[in-house]
């Protein structure tokens, strides 16, 4: 963005009057030298009214043709209680032959007090545009020299990209989840037994008993891959001897389970449910292989 | 209940992420073949129409580049004609920056031909076409100096005269309506 020179032109206000109707006003546009056919040159008019007093924007330049080596392209009005910021962008469109000074129309423009209309001229401004060929100017071949034709832009495969990746990215997790859900992945699950079971009793009160007995029974049987009894423990051993360090806790666990479903008169303890949960622990220590 | 209702969800969602997967690759495939179509034209190597119809305004400005390299305005034209309106600012601004040199070079030919009747109209829009350019697209050197070269070619009419410009003592016109370059020093 070029720099902003500030041309201050205070015709009005800052004198104290109270009873003018224009208490600020200023134009600012950038630096009025080294423009070339074709620039923009934008301007903005900064108007500060006493209350009571409107803009007329009808007043303003129209968009368009100004004259013939002048266009208006942009024409913007922004208000902000009494005051209004008007920016205009103007093109110029002049091939000089040398350095060469054009002015910008100065206008009025038009406040209103009820029936009353105020004018504030908005004055010309002069600038210097610059030619961007030698007055002989280059020959080629094929005769003036001129600047090629643009070449195609290539197709943008950015969107289609993110597109494709975040697709399939969605559907690989489903597809693993689904996977996870229909049982593919036994060996994940063998090794997460005991991390449910635990989850599982750690909602449970020592009056469940018999559902944390069963939940510890279905981890073993899962990780056994066949239900286990207690006179089998020796091939579950074979199989998986890390758990041969535990064969006390295991024990006891297959004898309370006996007695709790076996026997009458069982009266259950707090302790038996923690002594229940320090078996798990261990079994997931173990599945978890950090014992 | 519900593991039914997330299953039936779950399996919906894998089909609509498959069947976004499969588009995006058709998507992907169709612009890296367009890409090609356009490589090619650039490198001066014509392709069927057949490939270009119904295609991305980029392989119709691709095709233009190409007949207007080898002259054939006519057709570079009507190719030209049909993606005006078509893409972001930049993209239009390219075609009519396109479309300005195709005016151009025609109507530098004719002035060297000594045509003046054809080469003036076409100066003129030519003219036209980088005015349009430029207001799409004001930072485009390429434009702002091929417009130079068309107002060279085609003075306009009026003379902006400033007060302290040096008076002139011609009382004839100054700028001439004929195209030509100035060919030489004072």
């Amino acid at each position: 963005m070029r720099i902003l020179l500030i041309m201050a032109l205070s015709l009005l206000g800052c004198s104290g009057a109270i009873d003018e109707p224009v208490s600020y006003f200023n134009v600012e546009t950038p630096r009025p030298f080294g423009y070339v056919n074709g620039d923009e040159i934008p301007q903005r008019i900064i108007i500060e009214t006493r209350s009571g007093i409107t803009l007329q924007t009808g007043s303003l330049p129209a968009k368009g043709q100004i004259n013939r080596w002048l266009n208006l392209n942009q024409v913007t009005v922004k208000q902000t209680g009494q005051r209004y910021q008007i920016d205009l962008l103007y093109q110029v469109f002049y091939a000089p032959l040398e350095v060469k000074a054009l002015t910008l129309p100065g206008f009025t423009v038009q406040l209103s007090q009820g029936e009353k209309s105020i004018g504030q001229n908005v004055p010309a401004w002069t600038f210097t545009l610059s030619s961007l060929r030698e007055l002989i100017a280059r020959q080629t071949e094929q005769g003036e020299y001129m600047r090629p034709d643009s070449p195609p832009p290539l197709l943008t495969d950015t969107h289609a990209l993110y597109g494709l990746v975040a697709s399939l990215s969605v559907a690989v997790l489903i597809a693993a989840y689904l996977a996870y859900l229909y049982g593919c992945y036994p060996n994940m699950l063998r090794r997460t037994v005991f991390k449910r079971a635990l989850r599982k009793l750690a909602g449970l009160s020592k009056a469940d008993m018999e559902q944390a007995l069963t939940v510890v029974h279905q981890a073993l049987n899962s990780l056994n891959g066949q239900p286990l009894f207690f006179n089998r423990l020796s091939d579950f051993y074979r199989r998986n001897p890390q758990y041969l360090q535990i064969n006390a806790q295991l024990l006891w666990f297959f004898t309370y389970s006996n007695r709790y479903f076996f026997s009458d008169g069982m009266i259950v303890v707090a302790q038996d449910l923690q002594q229940l949960k320090d078996l798990c622990e261990q079994c997931r220590k173990i599945e978890r292989g950090s014992r | 209940m519900i593991r039914t209702i997330r299953h039936i969800t779950l399996w919906a969602g894998l089909a609509a992420g498959l069947a976004a997967f499969v588009y995006c690759a058709g998507a992907l495939y169709g612009i890296h073949r367009d890409n090609d179509l356009i490589r090619q034209l650039i490198s001066g190597k014509d392709v069927a129409v057949n490939k270009v119809i119904g295609g991305k305004p980029e392989l119709r400005l691709a095709r233009a580049f190409y007949f207007k390299r080898k002259h054939r305005y006519d057709e570079a034209l009507s190719t030209l004609s049909l993606i005006m309106d078509k893409g972001d600012r930049n993209f239009q601004a390219k075609v009519r920056y396109n479309l300005g040199n195709l005016y151009l070079e025609q109507a530098v030919q004719q002035a060297l031909a000594m045509n003046t009747n054809e080469a003036m109209p076409l100066a003129g829009l030519a003219k036209q076409a980088y005015r349009q350019s430029l207001a799409l697209n004001s930072r485009d050197w390429d434009a702002k100096y091929n417009l130079e070269v068309a107002m060279r070619l085609l003075p306009e009419m009026d003379r902006v005269d400033m007060p302290d410009d040096e008076p002139t003592k011609q009382k004839s016109q100054l700028w001439t309506t004929v195209p030509g370059f100035p060919r030489g020093l004072p």
